[in-house]
């Protein structure tokens, strides 16, 4: 028999009790159904976090750290330390390690590094535009946090240039809806000194951006340069120098694919701890996937209870058909074929449920994305809740054909077995 | 002489074993030549039916020997005793047996699917042989919208679709009435005659077993006649077969090298038991010694008639 009469004559033989192979693709769809979504669904946030991954022009930007010797530090652990001025100061509030202009020099010296900036954090007083209306500026965005900036227009802030992004809500400040009309303006920053003193620092607005689930270009985003500045007027006015610390600094790593491991070990040997921004996001992907593993693991057990719908169909079916098994074996099919109809009978059940489920899924999928994305979530550039993965939707159906074939070959087994003189035999 | 299409060699059937042992087959020998019409008749529990299924090599003799053209079947693997089944035999069932959800076609050309043939050539093939039997425009109904003759024709059609050397009868007419059964009979026959096919018939029907070239009477597991007289005889089976009998019996066996076998253990074996049982059935035909000389008498009668 022809594989291709095989493969006829049992997608024949399941339409014969339609309301039993429609039952049991039902059960098959919901296993396919879910699991597409669920993979879905990771699929999608993973892309959103790819697409913040990919916005980021500085990839071979590297964040670093104090390494963690947290025992020493920690309230309540192994009684009395004995007194280091110089280990003091650089533990900063919550008894965290923090990065001293010592640490800072040290970091600047390892080899393929550039452009080492500690992460300074500023509270600016206002924003004043070029019409003298000012805005509280409570929080700015940090300039280490340019290359997850989403831009609606304009460009990321220089490094080196008095440059601010302003976010597409604050646009109403000048009137506008058109982001583009803001490029070029120019605004004051006020900032206090620490003797309550207004300074104030002009900065060009170059680009305006859009509010990512991370929270990055929610509020203004100064250049590094502007910031250092503020930085510089907020701990000035004191005649004594005050002693720095930093929570973490960033820099650039020159040609991160090659040297990334090397510079990683160096700064370890110095005692900090570095992070790619690919190391940050893959604790947030390792959580997603984590989360679509064990959302994938309820639609495996769906689906391992469709299997036993299948078993539970075909054994039924073969029971019925003894008659029709036992003429074919007389007629002279091989006891191999008969188990390869009745296995290739249990794999159409899975490829009508398999198709039926994936297809569903994504539609439900797309539209659900569509409908949050454009609804609730729409202040969310960017976001992604549902993608179409086609390789993982060929998996998919590939996994429940893997299924049901399994679940067919115990029906298909007791079918090759029948006797014909047994089956054909009169009552 | 014509060839021996399928010979049997001290064919023995067991079913169970211990206390529920039961000797369906006791050592048959015997030849089916090509083209001979052959009735296998007794009643039920003889083990015709058993043979048959020996015959038609659906089933495994517990000792002995099923040859086909002259080669052991033994020897062949399952799945080419199946292509085998497929290619050289027809089956006609008393049941007919006929898929009721498929067309008359489509359970024609079941044989030929099976044998993988293309869909175009099995359809030609299928309705050549549905126009032989005038079914041709039965072809696209439902198999189950047909009466009793015209599925025992759609039943013969799918036999005859991949153009068997040997077809096989299972009560061919046990389901069909008088009228209807005959034009089955007068089908199966003229495909006899017409073809060379060589038919194989179980039946109860004396009228039936009397259009057959040859007569094999089973009892209790043996052949206890042989009966090869002139076809188109009305007497019934049992009545002609022990005068034939008799004489054959002087003729011994033939050169075949089965009779050395046969009159071994093949024949001791069931010997002594055989006396017993057979006693009260056997009367009309010679008793005791005749019986045991069936087997050497088969050969005997395939030459003779050559």
């Amino acid at each position: 028999m022809r594989a291709v009469d095989i493969a006829g004559t049992a997608l024949g033989n399941t339409m014969r009790s339609k309301t039993r192979t429609f039952l049991t693709v039902i059960a098959i769809v919901i296993g396919a159904f879910t699991l597409t979504l669920t993979s879905g669904l990771g699929a999608g946030i993973n892309k959103y976090v790819d697409t913040m991954v990919s916005g980021f022009g500085e990839i071979d930007q590297i964040s670093i750290m104090p390494g963690a010797d947290a025992t020493a530090q920690m309230p309540g652990s192994s009684g009395p330390v004995a007194y280091d001025p110089a280990e003091a100061q650089a533990t900063g509030e919550f008894g965290m390690a923090m990065l001293t202009d010592e640490d800072i020099e040290a970091i600047a010296r390892v080899e393929h590094l550039s452009n080492v900036e500690p992460v300074v954090f500023v509270a600016a007083e206002y924003l004043e535009t070029a019409d003298g209306d000012r805005f509280t500026l409570q929080s700015m965005d940090l300039p280490a946090n340019a290359a997850a900036l989403e831009l609606a227009a304009g460009a990321k802030p220089a490094r080196d240039a008095m440059e601010i992004t302003i976010p597409e809500t604050w646009l109403e400040i000048y009137g506008t809806e058109d982001p583009e009309a803001v490029l070029g303006e120019t605004v004051t920053v006020g900032i206090k000194d620490l003797t309550q003193q207004v300074q104030t620092v002009d900065a060009q607005i170059v680009g305006v951006s859009q509010a990512a689930i991370s929270g990055v270009g929610a509020s203004p985003m100064p250049s590094s340069a502007l910031n250092e500045e503020l930085h510089g007027l907020q701990t000035s006015g004191l005649e004594v120098e005050q002693p720095q610390a930093y929570v973490q600094a960033v820099a650039d790593v020159e040609d991160m694919a090659a040297n990334e491991q090397s510079v990683k070990a160096a700064l370890s040997e110095e005692g900090f701890m570095a992070m790619t921004v690919e190391d940050q996001l893959g604790v947030i992907t390792g959580i997603i996937d984590t989360v679509t593993w064990v959302l994938n693991g309820f639609a495996l057990i769906a689906l391992l209870a469709a299997s036993f719908g299948i078993v539970n169909t075909l054994l039924m079916s073969v029971q019925e058909r003894t008659r029709e098994i036992g003429l074919m074996k007389a007629l002279g099919m091989s006891g191999g074929k008969v188990f390869g109809l009745f296995s290739m009978e249990a794999v159409m059940l899975g490829i009508m449920g398999s198709v039926i489920g994936v297809g569903l899924g994504v539609v439900v999928g797309l539209a659900g994305n569509a409908a949050l994305v454009s609804g609730p979530l729409s202040g969310v550039a960017g976001l992604s809740l549902f993608a179409v993965d086609p390789m993982a939707l060929v998996l998919i159906v590939l996994l429940i054909l893997a299924i049901a074939f399994l679940a067919g070959t115990m029906p298909a087994a007791r079918a090759a077995k029948k006797d014909p003189i047994e089956a054909l035999r009169y009552e | 002489m014509s060839a021996a299409v399928l010979e049997t060699e001290n064919l023995v059937k067991v079913y169970g074993r211990g206390e529920s042992r039961f000797d369906a087959l006791k050592g048959l020998t015997f030849e089916i030549q090509q083209g001979e019409s052959v009735a296998i008749v007794g009643k039920s529990g003889s083990g015709k039916s058993t043979l048959m299924h020996l015959l038609a090599l659906l089933d495994e003799p517990t000792a002995g020997v099923v040859a086909m053209n002259g080669r052991p079947v033994s020897q062949l693997k399952s799945a080419q005793v199946s292509e085998l089944r497929n290619e050289t035999f027809g089956f006609v069932f008393q049941q007919f047996f006929l898929n009721a959800n498929q067309t008359v076609l489509e359970n024609v050309i079941l044989p030929l699917k099976i044998a993988g043939v293309g869909p175009a050539e099995r359809r030609r093939r299928g309705m050549e042989v549905l126009e032989q039997l005038d079914m041709a425009d039965k072809a696209r109904n439902r198999a189950t919208d047909l009466s009793g003759g015209q599925k025992q024709r759609a039943c013969i059609a799918r036999a005859l679709v991949n153009n068997p050397s040997v077809l096989f009868a299972d009560e061919p007419t046990g389901n069909l009435d008088t009228a209807t059964g005959e034009v089955v009979e007068d089908i199966l026959f003229g495909l006899h005659r017409d073809r060379g096919i060589t038919l194989v018939i179980v039946t109860h029907d004396d009228d039936l077993a009397a259009r057959c070239q040859r007569r094999l009477l089973m009892q209790d597991g043996m052949i206890v006649a042989d009966d090869s007289g002139e076809a188109v005889r009305s007497a019934g089976a049992g009545v002609g077969q022990s005068s034939r009998e008799g004489s054959r019996r002087a003729g011994g066996h033939g050169k075949h090298a089965a009779p050395v076998v046969v009159d071994g253990p093949g024949l001791d074996g069931p010997g002594p038991d055989r006396s017993g049982p057979d006693g009260p059935d056997a009367g009309p035909t010679a008793p005791g010694a005749a019986t045991a000389d069936t087997v050497g008498q088969d050969e005997n009668a395939g030459e003779e008639r050559a």
